[in-house]
């Protein structure tokens, strides 16, 4: 678990674990797989709010649950720079983790594959794999997104790939 | 779908949806408020905790110090601050609000102490003082922390209500106490007779509580038993003054200060300041005069007209009798002589003598009454008199009189203070003239052997006590070698300006003598001022007396001395011309030396001498006369012979230069020639004013002749053979040479031998004859004078006889020349 910030590390730690080992096309079990998603990802995000850490909001976009979308925000300079979110849960899953795109921010850093999935660290895929089937997909956000956003936001904002909206408006104007 | 998955859904959603509690860092927060400041949301001042993590409102701040004070009813701001984390300052702003806001509240050196607490404490404190019955405030003001001051302003309205007590002097007491205290002062006071400083009176008191409650150790101020006593004293429950606070005077001690003065006044009729000054009173002569208006205030006594009028009875009775008082021995002791003369010029009796100039005041304090001076004056003069009539020296024998009488008038005292007691009766006789008053202080000390002595002076007091007659007897014997010398001092001035004036000490010796009793009179430094005083006055009358006297006297002995010179102008004209006339007749004896000399001796022993004596004799009366020297008689010149010692001493007596000529004159007189005697004769003559007469041609011839026949008839009534001899000669010389010649016997031959020539040869003859024949008789005679034997005497006889029947054969020698 080296590599990881120490705040990181303890919301991970708190985040609770699932159990069942089941895939989208898993039928009943998914089911339960998907409910076990969902009380993690309450868990997580109220641990988010009493901290003060609250960084995205995501809803499924379809009744089975598979895909997944929603916004994701970083402060930055007390500007606060929101993206859009959005992924789909592999067949494999939960051996194979999600791979959470941003849209909105594809073709403007290396550290992404096209169609915008972000690329996670190294860490992150042994880590997964050790603990399939207890990670879902609060800790996928929690331990991919989350560092990803702290690592790449402040360098595309300060080279100004990614301005923030009040300055498109102004700038649009003008 | 599953129930379950959609409640998780929307519990998800839900989760999503609810605002995160926001979570602000303390750099936002404080900027947050910064900007909120800055914008002007806050209409209130954001305080600090003193952490710096806080913000708190000014109300929330009230809020909780009020709570704090109710809690205990007393806050210190310190505490407060410490307890509520803000920083003093912002406390101490508070409470004054608080304080101001809420009248039950008062913010002292830094405590907010409440009403309530007070009202706690102070029945505290009420409690204990019921326990102890004292507390001092200052231990209260330790135990709460606070200051003295202000326990006492809490104290005070308290008193009475919750503390039930009194407050006296950084006391609380209760009031059984102070009605203990109360009665201690009470007793003190009233027990209090003499004037007395009250602070020593409550240190004794304070000594005496300490002792009485020592284990309390309560001690109580001297304010307290002030206040105590000051209640007293406006009560009426002690009575006297206080003065200056602290000097409290009784009633009672006032009541006996005025007692004691009024009786000793209303006795005695006079109060000395000193006795006041013993009773206390510091200002007699004020308190006195206010008293006694009627008095007279004099330096060191107050005295009553009464005494006055006393004193000028006294006087006016002194006055009377022609006597003299000393106003001391009437007054009291106590009166020294300023006051005395005071008094005495407050007496009208003294005022009309004086100006009728009946009396004198003498010394100050003695009335002599112009009487008695009189008398005095008159006893005085009258031995003056006598003195200057006795002595030829006037003042020389005075001083030995003057120490001869003090040494008669002290030993007489001495005896009869011996014989005093027995002689009481008497003396008191002679006192009862006297007030009661000079008895008093007189009455055994009378002089009786004086009084007998001195008849005149009535008033006889002597003034001798045992004491002082022991002192007059130091002081006269002390006092003769002095009058003496002052005496000889007064003698040898009235020498120099020749002028007898009486001395003072002269004039008081003589009073002494008159009245004893004057001695001792002049008070204890001089006892002989009285006397001085009087003598002064006297000295003027008795030295005009004298002068009187002295004039007279100088006139008559002036007239004395014309006649003596007079006399003696006329005696010496005759005598020296005698002598020229003798003188002449020595000129025929020059050629004989020998002769010479025993005629010059003869004639200056018959003749210069006598005229020495005389001249010298006069001439010293004179000088006495001229002194004012009284000379009792004519001294018989003719019969006084002096011998050369006597005249040399009279000569050196005379003055000046005259002596000197005098003893010339003396020592002429016993020299060998005549024309020296001569010139000393002229001298003197000339100094003493006196004229020598010459002898001219007629004058000689008339003298002559009248010697002629004076020697005729001596011859012929002559008898003695012996005696003959010379005067024949004498005669028979002058027949011859017509000059008158005095030969002694031993010149008789020569001058015969001198005649021989010139006398017929029988004539001669019979001359040698009888003159060997005188001659050897004188021999016979001288030797016969040893031893009577017969025949010498019968050889005398026959001589004798002899020469007698030669005797008138001589006479007519010398007759028969003559008358033929």
């Amino acid at each position: 678990m080296e590599g990881w910030d120490p705040s990181t590390k303890s919301a991970l730690t708190q985040i609770p674990l699932l159990t069942t080992r089941a895939g989208p096309r898993d039928g009943g079990p998914w089911t339960q797989r998907l409910k076990e998603e969902y009380r993690a990802l309450i868990a997580y995000t109220s641990m988010n709010k009493s901290n003060d850490n609250d960084w995205f909001r995501i809803s499924a976009a379809n009744p089975e649950g598979t895909r997944w979308e929603g916004t994701c925000w970083y402060v930055h300079n007390l500007r606060r720079y929101e993206f859009q979110l959005q992924f789909d849960i592999p067949v494999t899953y939960p051996a194979t983790a999600p791979e959470i795109e941003l849209p909105q921010l594809d073709g403007k850093t290396h550290k992404m594959y096209r169609g915008g999935k972000i690329c996670l660290t190294v860490h992150f895929k042994p880590l997964w794999a050790k603990n399939c089937p207890r990670f879902g997909i609060a800790h996928a956000l929690c331990l991919g997104l989350a560092p990803w956003l702290a690592a790449e936001v402040p360098i595309l904002v300060d080279s100004g790939m990614v301005k923030h909206k009040d300055d498109e408006a102004t700038s649009a104007e003008s | 779908m599953d129930a379950e998955l959609l409640e998780l859904q929307r519990q998800f959603e839900s989760a999503q949806q609810a605002k995160s509690s926001v979570r602000l860092s303390e750099r936002n927060v404080v900027e947050l408020v910064h900007k909120l400041r800055q914008r002007g949301f806050l209409d209130f001042d954001l305080l600090h905790t003193v952490s710096g993590k806080e913000y708190i409102t000014p109300d929330q701040l009230r809020l909780e110090m009020e709570a704090e004070i109710k809690k205990s009813g007393r806050a210190s701001l310190i505490d407060l601050s410490d307890m509520i984390g803000v920083d003093l300052f912002h406390i101490e702003t508070q409470a004054q609000r608080i304080v101001s806001g809420d009248s039950g509240l008062m913010l002292i050196n830094g405590e907010i102490i409440s009403q309530v607490y007070w009202d706690s404490v102070a029945e505290e404190i009420n409690e204990k003082l019921q326990e102890c019955s004292q507390i001092s405030l200052a231990d209260l003001a330790a135990e709460l922390h606070i200051g003295s001051e202000l326990v006492v302003s809490v104290l005070e309205p308290r008193l009475g209500t919750i503390v039930k007590g009194r407050l006296e002097g950084g006391q609380l007491y209760t009031p059984a106490y102070v009605s203990r205290i109360g009665a201690m002062v009470r007793g003190a006071a009233r027990g209090i007779t003499v004037p007395t400083n009250l602070s020593t009176v409550w240190s004794s008191l304070q000594q005496l509580l300490q002792e009485m409650d020592s284990a309390s150790g309560v001690s109580v101020e001297g304010t307290f038993f002030q206040s105590l006593f000051n209640g007293l004293v406006k009560e009426g429950e002690i009575l006297g003054s206080l003065r200056a606070g602290v000097q409290w005077t009784p009633a009672v001690f006032a009541h006996a200060q005025r007692e004691s003065v009024d009786s000793f006044f209303s006795q005695n009729s006079f109060i000395s300041y000193d006795v006041l000054h013993k009773l206390a009173i510091p200002q007699p002569k004020q308190y006195l005069q206010s008293r006694y208006a009627e008095g007279i205030p004099l330096e060191g006594i107050f005295v009553h007209p009464s005494m006055v009028e006393m004193l000028d009875a006294a006087i006016e009775d002194a006055i009377e009798h022609g006597n003299w008082i000393d106003c001391l021995s009437v007054l009291p002791a106590y009166i020294g002589s300023s006051d005395a003369s005071k008094i005495l010029s407050l007496c009208p009796s003294i005022q009309k003598a004086i100006k009728s100039s009946k009396a004198v005041i003498l010394g100050e304090t003695c009335v002599f009454s112009n009487v008695c001076i009189k008398d005095m004056f008159d006893r005085m003069e009258k031995e003056m008199d006598a003195l200057i009539y006795k002595n030829p020296y006037a003042q020389g024998p005075s001083s030995e009189l003057s120490t001869a009488s003090e040494s008669k008038f002290s030993s007489p005292g001495q005896h009869s203070d011996q014989k005093e007691v027995g002689d009481d009766a008497s003396s008191r006789q002679v006192v009862e003239k006297g007030s009661k008053k000079k008895r008093g202080r007189n009455a055994g000390s009378m002089k009786p052997g004086v009084s007998e002595d001195d008849p005149d002076i009535q008033e006889n007091f002597a003034g001798k006590t045992k004491k002082n007659l022991r002192k007059s007897k130091g002081t006269g014997s002390s006092d003769v070698p002095d009058t003496k010398a002052s005496v000889k001092k007064g003698l040898d001035k009235g020498k120099d300006d020749s002028l007898n004036i009486p001395s003072e000490e002269w004039i008081m010796e003589r009073i002494l003598a008159i009245s004893p009793d004057l001695e001792d009179m002049g008070g204890l430094d001089d006892p002989h001022a009285l006397i001085r005083h009087l003598s002064v006055h006297l000295k003027p009358m008795l030295t005009s007396a004298w002068k009187k006297r002295r004039s007279a006297m100088l006139d008559e002995s002036t007239e004395k001395r014309r006649r003596l010179l007079d006399d003696l102008q006329k005696q010496l004209d005759e005598v020296v011309l005698d002598l020229q006339l003798y003188e002449k007749a020595l000129d025929h004896f020059d050629d004989d030396p020998s002769t010479s000399i025993i005629l010059h001796k003869h004639l200056l022993r018959t003749m210069a001498s006598p005229i020495t004596d005389k001249i010298l004799v006069t001439l010293d009366m004179d000088k006495k006369l001229k002194d004012g020297v009284e000379v009792e008689d004519h001294p018989n010149v003719e019969t006084t012979t002096l011998s050369f010692g006597d005249r040399i001493s009279l000569a050196k007596s005379l003055p000046g230069s005259l002596s000197a000529k005098a003893q010339a004159l003396v020592e002429a007189s016993e020299g060998k020639r005549v024309e020296s005697f001569m010139t000393a004769l002229r001298a003197i003559t000339e100094e003493s004013g006196l004229l020598l007469k010459k002898l001219d041609k007629k004058l000689e011839r008339a003298m002559l002749h009248s010697y002629r026949k004076d020697l005729i008839s001596q011859v012929s009534s002559e008898t003695d053979p012996v005696a003959l001899l010379p005067k024949v000669v004498a005669l028979l010389f002058m027949q011859v040479y017509n000059k008158a010649l005095q030969a002694p016997g031993r010149a008789i031959s020569a001058v015969l031998s001198h005649l021989k020539d010139k006398i017929p040869g029988s004539t001669f003859k019979v001359l040698m004859d009888y003159h060997s024949a005188t001659v050897t008789l004188l021999a016979l005679q001288a030797a016969a004078t040893e031893d009577e034997e017969d025949c010498t005497a019968d050889r005398i006889l026959s001589k004798k006889e002899l020469l007698e029947s030669m005797m008138p054969e001589l006479k007519g020698l010398v007759l028969n020349t003559t008358s033929s």
